[in-house]
């Protein structure tokens, strides 16, 4: 008994150790170096609270960051999961060549992380791009989505947007779970197609919805490719994500310990916005068995 | 292969040196990596030691190099760009000191003002491997087409700015400036109207009066506003691409920029065919005290604090700089190279680009003050940039970003102090 539970271990152990090694260890050294003074060269030097301070007090970059970041979610999310969801509500009707589209539609989730997908991205919006030209083409002028502040946020967002696939893939498996006998009965009783998907469809989705919304979140707040490579965090910090502070901070000014307390921020908003979630979803979330009426 | 084993050992007795292994750090592009493959393979031959190559392209570089030189796990011999000298060696022990070795360097093919450009307190930190500097570039075919000179002085510049277009059209821009380009445009006025560098080597701050800066900076936006430039809510809106990339520059319908005089064939290369691109003399001010361009050692090879072997390693250091077979190997893929057999060799053989000469030497007649490493500080040179696209913006004055960027600047220096 004893050989196989080392045995058990021996398996486990490659994740063990690269859970110790790369995860827990980076994490309890950023949570100490975020109290630290350290540029990499020299060893850190303890200064208690003072990043902290200096981030809520002193750092209009940070508020600025900030801000831009929680924009940037709070447009995503929403409107990634509404997309991933109206996708897989169509990819649910048996229609002639409907795995064909089901590929086709997941295709920009497996390209769209990718470094080549943001550069594509950065000709499609340039001035005299794919998207502009179609804007000439019907009559509109075209658009600065670049250059100004007000746009390029905007891009970055059609962006992750665009890569819909891995919550509508979730959405279509939940959608095809549902029984059927239930629309028939609703249809019967009188009830539309609209009615139906309110009435039926979302509340039968709600752990799923809810399961999303947690991953796109999370992501969200984690988003780097897209800005970094498309408009470097500008014009004026518009695009400036967390993220990119961090790394702008760690990697370009060598400020570790500033850019660790940073993201030691950034890993609590996380936090409490998942517990807010997880609290309310007592409210929304209904699963099989329920016995909330 | 016996041939070759027997050599080496030969060379190995030959030198009384041990055969070590190495590890070897750089950026750069294709030919430059394979350059100092081909380079590494020679002198290892030659001196009896393996050196395992280590390249990438720029980007990531620093980090690399930063997070190796925190875990002293850099390579034995490393490839630094100038600039970082204070972020990795503040008080100049980052790097071996490089007179510990001066019987197997040969330490007399720099100047001593080379030389000095990479000593901190004493210590030589490296070998500088190429003064390079910014010089205007201009696209003689479109001004040829569009009747104009090119222009020595910025009210010419200004004339010629508005005969392009009046002449091709409002597509037409004569000069690029975005970025850090934009940023060295506005160092370049400030330098040639005070004569000063932006930071005061004597007392470690910035030098720049909120008044001379200011005006530099409305220098720019002059530049802007006559359309010499193209705006940076223009340059953004075009998707942040490099000049190089841009089909606007391959078509000449941008004109000129002011760029590194080693960069030549990255900017003549994808210009459309027939159109001729040159290095020209820096165009000045009527009262300029100096030419004021930007000119710095480019970059320079070091030997690891940390190296087991640093004797090997300057053999090899040596061998790749000093030496027949290394400079040959190595040609001009570093710019025209600094240390003195080396530029000889290659220019006598031919070997360098003369374009690429031409432009080094507009470099190195230039007047103006020494170049303060800080000026390429990462947070010096954030802030002036980020406070440069405000002011672009119209979101502050020109005083105001004066300001800013001088408040900014003398944080960064303030904590250099010792």
């Amino acid at each position: 008994m004893t050989s196989r539970r080392f045995l058990g271990l021996g398996y486990l152990a490659p994740y063990i150790i690269g859970l110790l090694v790369f995860t827990l260890v980076p994490f309890l050294a950023s949570l100490y170096l975020s109290f630290t003074d350290y540029n990499l060269m020299s060893a850190p030097t303890w200064t208690g609270l003072e990043n902290y301070i200096d981030l809520f007090t002193n750092d209009r970059t940070f508020r600025r960051s900030l801000t831009v970041t929680l924009i940037y979610v709070f447009t995503t999310v929403p409107l990634k999961l509404a997309f991933a969801l109206f996708i897989a509500y169509i990819l649910n009707y048996r229609l002639r060549g409907i795995n064909f589209f089901r590929t086709a539609f997941y295709v920009p989730s497996i390209l769209g992380g990718s470094i080549a997908i943001a550069v594509l991205w950065r000709y499609i919006f340039a001035t005299n791009g794919l998207v502009n030209m179609g804007l000439v083409g019907l009559g509109f002028e075209p658009v600065n989505w670049f250059g100004d502040p007000t746009n390029a946020l905007f891009t970055i967002t059609l962006l992750r947007c665009w890569q819909f696939g891995s919550a509508m893939v979730i959405f279509l498996a939940a959608l095809q779970s549902i029984d059927k006998s239930l629309y028939e009965a609703a249809s019967i009783d009188g009830a539309t197609k609209f009615t139906s998907f309110v009435f039926i469809t979302i509340p039968l989705l709600t752990p799923v919805i809810f399961f999303n919304l947690i991953m796109q979140m999370v992501q969200a707040f984690q988003e780097f490719n897209g800005p970094y490579i498309i408009t470097q965090g500008g014009p004026l910090k518009s695009t400036y994500l967390l993220p990119l502070y961090i790394y702008d901070e760690a990697f370009k000014r060598f400020d570790m310990g500033y850019a660790s307390a940073i993201a030691w921020v950034l890993f609590v908003i996380i936090m409490v916005l998942t517990l807010i979630a997880f609290w309310s979803s007592k409210k929304w979330v209904f699963y099989a068995g329920d016995k909330r009426s | 292969m016996k041939t070759l084993m027997t050599t080496a050992a030969l060379a190995l007795c030959a030198s009384g040196a041990m055969a070590e292994d190495l590890r070897m750090s750089w950026w750069g592009g294709d030919s430059r990596h394979a350059a100092t493959q081909a380079a590494l393979e020679i002198c290892s031959e030659k001196h009896g030691h393996t050196v395992s190559p280590e390249f990438t392209g720029f980007d990531g570089y620093l980090e690399k190099l930063t997070t190796q030189m925190a875990g002293g796990t850099e390579a034995d011999l490393v490839q630094v760009n100038w600039p970082w000298l204070p972020l990795f060696s503040r008080n100049g022990d980052g790097f071996l000191d490089l007179n510990t070795v001066a019987d197997t360097v040969d330490l007399s093919q720099w100047t001593p003002e080379q030389l000095a450009a990479v000593t901190l307190n004493g210590q030589l930190n490296g070998l500088p491997l190429s003064t390079s500097g910014r010089v205007f570039f201009f696209n003689m075919t479109t001004l040829a087409e569009a009747g104009i000179d090119v222009p020595t002085t910025w009210d010419e510049f200004y004339a010629a700015a508005e005969t392009l277009r009046s002449v091709n059209g409002d597509d037409y821009t004569l000069f690029n400036a975005v970025k850090e380009t934009a940023q060295l445009l506005v160092t370049l006025s400030v330098v040639q109207k005070t004569g000063k560098d932006l930071v005061d080597p004597e007392t470690n701050r910035v030098a720049w009066t909120v008044e001379e800066l200011a005006e530099g900076i409305e220098f720019y936006g002059h530049l802007v506003e006559i359309k010499a430039i193209r705006s940076m809510q223009e340059d953004a809106a075009a998707g942040n691409v490099n000049l190089f990339e841009k089909p606007e520059w391959a078509q000449g319908m941008i004109a000129g920029s002011y760029e590194w005089d080693s960069t030549y064939n990255k900017y003549a290369g994808p210009l459309n065919e027939g159109q001729v691109l040159q290095a020209v003399n820096p165009v000045r001010f009527d009262d300029a005290v100096v030419d004021g361009i930007y000119a710095k050692p480019s970059m320079f090879f070091a030997i690891s604090a940390n190296s087991e072997h640093p004797q090997a390693a300057a053999e090899i250091l040596n061998c790749l700089l000093t030496e027949a077979e290394g400079i040959d190997a190595l040609g001009d893929t570093r710019g025209l190279p600094a240390s003195a057999v080396a530029a000889a060799r290659l220019t006598e053989s031919g070997a360098i680009d003369p374009n690429v000469v031409a432009a080094n030497a507009i470099v190195m007649s230039a007047t103006g003050p020494t170049i303060s490493p800080f000026n390429e500080h990462p947070e010096v040179r954030g802030t002036f940039i980020d406070t440069l696209e405000e002011y672009a913006y119209g979101l502050i004055s020109a005083e105001d970003a004066a300001e800013i960027i001088i408040e900014g600047a003398n944080d960064v220096l303030g904590a250099f102090d010792s």
